[in-house]
């Protein structure tokens, strides 16, 4: 019973992390009708700069000069997240800016070749500037080994309890953005029909930009707060973007709620199964990228998604 | 030409052990190959190419030392493997389509060195297996079985590659390959002309990553040694990144990409810039994007021919003008 008890709370803690990445996969999603790859290794890079912030003088740790510019470092740790998240919101609006809006109009293949390229370019990049040792980056919840409420013998971290605070936060304020935001309402006309809200005069681009900022802040969000439990590493999210894709594909890719459903099945899965199964633990990646391919074949819109209509 | 003239004097200005590192790449020009024909030539974007890399060498090994096969019958019998395994693989790419088949393969992708570890008899497991079984020259070449024992590996390499890319040329240009484009551009009408979707898309997966376990399997011709860690997601984005570097829509494409394959590591090893080089494909890819869809094959086609070509910067400047 303890012992079910703690898969639980250990799934909870991944599905929280699942589901930030898969909310901002899907917000990419809905408005372009893109799957970007580089959202993950945006996330390590933006979490990498947070890492110099809150520790500066790391040893092999490039860029050390530079922010020793600015005052009062080491920062805080929950500062130092916030100009994680700041620093991917820029590279996001960046991205969207300089790769992807010249390539409006073109092939599938081009869009896949740009998120690729970004994949292997900024994760190489990480590990040339930063090497592949691992990080220890400080949480900013309390995560003494006895920090934790004891619930049936199994151990409810404080960690765990942050992160999902933190996630219900976000969710708060992406709703504040999405329905009492001008922006979040021209991203919402633009999801809707991208022509119709172009006539009556809103800027696509721009919002599209800010879109793009969203997703990547909480791309780099989720990197900080999981980057305590993993380490942080070059590679550190190549496997965290598939479960997230997977999340985001069984809840429907195009719904933020099915996103987190989505990621509530994943990562419980990915503790049960291996757990009361044959599956081995390091296959854990195996239950959600099936279900992810019987979705796929099955129900393309997920469970929560809408049906797009494809004309010929 | 000029690539053939390069295969042939790679041996002449290189020592075994660097002959021995160059000749592992450029077997890898059959996974190149394999991507051309699957996402270029089937519309099929597969991101995990190095999923057949690693089944065509883990095959090889086992038949060679677990049922003792001569290396000569143990490959072809790895393509069949490959190819069976391919078109598993490929059943959901009849339904899947565009960017979430990439979607599908990445993940799949990602996966296959944690999958490979759970087969220790095949795979050597978590530590990998050495093979016991050399390819030696036979003594009718009067070469001597140790110290040339590299330079006839190689050409035994260069000559099986050689007569896949004519091979996969033939088929490309046949039939088959027509198929294949007309399902690329469009499926629906590619139906209505009486082509065999299923068959078409399948075949094709099939073959390509048959192509891609060749290579493979010659890695193990090369070195005695294979294991999971050599086929990690980045042998797949290396592999796909030489193929659409090249340009996908050609044999040549394929031979460009290759080329790309050797000499940005070569070039890199030779200067010491980086500590990885991967980051050059990443950001070639990018780049040419942007500058040429079609990869190298076609700049350099269109540079040879000198129609629309109004230089790189031409085609970066009317992507960025007006928007």
């Amino acid at each position: 019973m303890a012992l079910l008890l703690q898969r639980i709370f250990d799934g909870l803690f991944n599905s929280a992390i699942y589901a930030s990445l898969a909310i901002s996969l899907v917000f990419i999603y809905r408005a372009t009708g893109l799957l970007n790859f580089a959202q993950g290794e945006l996330a390590t890079f933006s979490a990498y700069v947070g890492f110099l912030l809150v520790r500066p003088t790391e040893l092999a740790l490039a860029g050390g000069a530079l922010v020793a510019f600015l005052p009062g470092l080491p920062w805080p740790v929950p500062l130092a997240i916030l100009g994680a998240v700041l620093f991917g919101m820029a590279a996001g609006a960046l991205t969207e800016r300089l790769l992807f809006r010249p390539l409006e109009g073109r092939p599938v293949l081009s869009v896949v070749n740009i998120s690729i390229g970004m994949l292997i370019a900024i994760n190489a990049l990480s590990a040339e500037l930063w090497t592949t040792r691992p990080r220890l980056f400080p949480s900013p919840f309390p995560s003494a080994p006895d920090d934790f409420i004891g619930i049936g013998g199994a151990r409810l971290r404080f960690e765990s309890i942050g992160v999902w605070l933190t996630l219900l936060g976000v969710l708060m304020i992406l709703g504040f953005f999405l329905h009492r935001s001008k922006a979040g309402l021209a991203f919402r006309a633009i999801t809707a029909n991208r022509e119709s809200a172009q006539l009556v005069g809103i800027n696509v681009g721009r919002t599209l930009m800010i879109g793009w900022a969203v997703a990547a802040g909480i791309g780099a969000l989720a990197a900080t707060l999981v980057a305590d439990a993993v380490l942080l590493e070059p590679n550190m999210m190549l496997r965290l973007l598939i479960f997230s894709f997977a999340a985001a594909t069984i809840g429907g890719l195009d719904s933020p709620g099915g996103a987190v459903i989505g990621a509530l099945i994943v990562g419980l899965t990915q503790t049960l199964v291996p757990g009361y199964t044959f599956v081995p633990t390091e296959l854990s990646m195996l239950p959600p990228l099936l279900a992810m391919l019987v979705v796929l074949l099955v129900k393309p819109t997920g469970l929560f998604g809408q049906k797009r209509v494809e004309r010929v | 030409m000029l690539v053939m003239l390069a295969l042939i004097a790679l041996p002449l200005v290189t020592d075994p052990i660097q002959l021995r590192r160059y000749a592992s790449l450029v077997v890898l020009s059959l996974g190149v190959l394999g991507v051309v024909v699957a996402t270029g030539h089937a519309g099929l974007i597969s991101l995990g190419h190095g999923i057949f890399v690693g089944i065509g060498a883990f095959s090889m090994a086992t038949f060679v030392d677990n049922y003792r096969l001569p290396f000569l019958i143990a490959l072809p019998m790895s393509f069949l493997v490959t190819a069976a395994v391919g078109w598993l693989l490929g059943l959901p790419a009849l339904r899947i389509k565009g960017i979430y088949l990439a979607l599908v393969t990445l993940g799949f992708g990602i996966m296959f060195p944690a999958l490979a570890k759970q087969f220790p008899s095949y795979t050597g497991g978590v530590s990998g297996r050495a093979v016991d079984a050399e390819f030696n020259p036979p003594a009718w070449t009067g070469l001597d079985p140790d110290g040339d024992a590299v330079l006839w590996r190689y050409g035994f390499c260069v000559l099986v590659c050689g007569l896949m890319f004519w091979m996969t040329a033939n088929v490309l240009n046949g039939r088959m390959g027509r198929a294949m484009q007309a399902v690329r551009d469009d499926e629906t009408s590619a139906a209505s002309f009486g082509i065999d979707l299923p068959r078409v898309k399948a075949g094709a997966f099939s073959l390509s990553a048959g192509l891609a376990g060749v290579g493979g399997a010659l890695q193990v011709v090369l070195f005695p040694f294979v294991s999971h860690e050599q086929f990690s997601i980045f042998l797949s984005f290396r592999l796909y990144a030489a193929a659409l570097l090249g340009g996908v829509a050609t044999i040549a494409g394929a031979v460009y990409g290759v080329v790309a394959l050797v000499l940005i590591p070569a070039i890199n090893d030779a200067f010491q810039l980086l500590e990885n080089d991967v980051i050059v494909f990443g950001v070639g890819l990018i780049l040419l994007t942007f500058v040429s869809p079609d990869g190298l094959a076609g700049l350099v086609h269109r540079a040879a021919s000198g129609n629309k070509f109004d230089g790189v910067w031409g085609n970066v400047r009317r992507r960025y003008s007006g928007s």
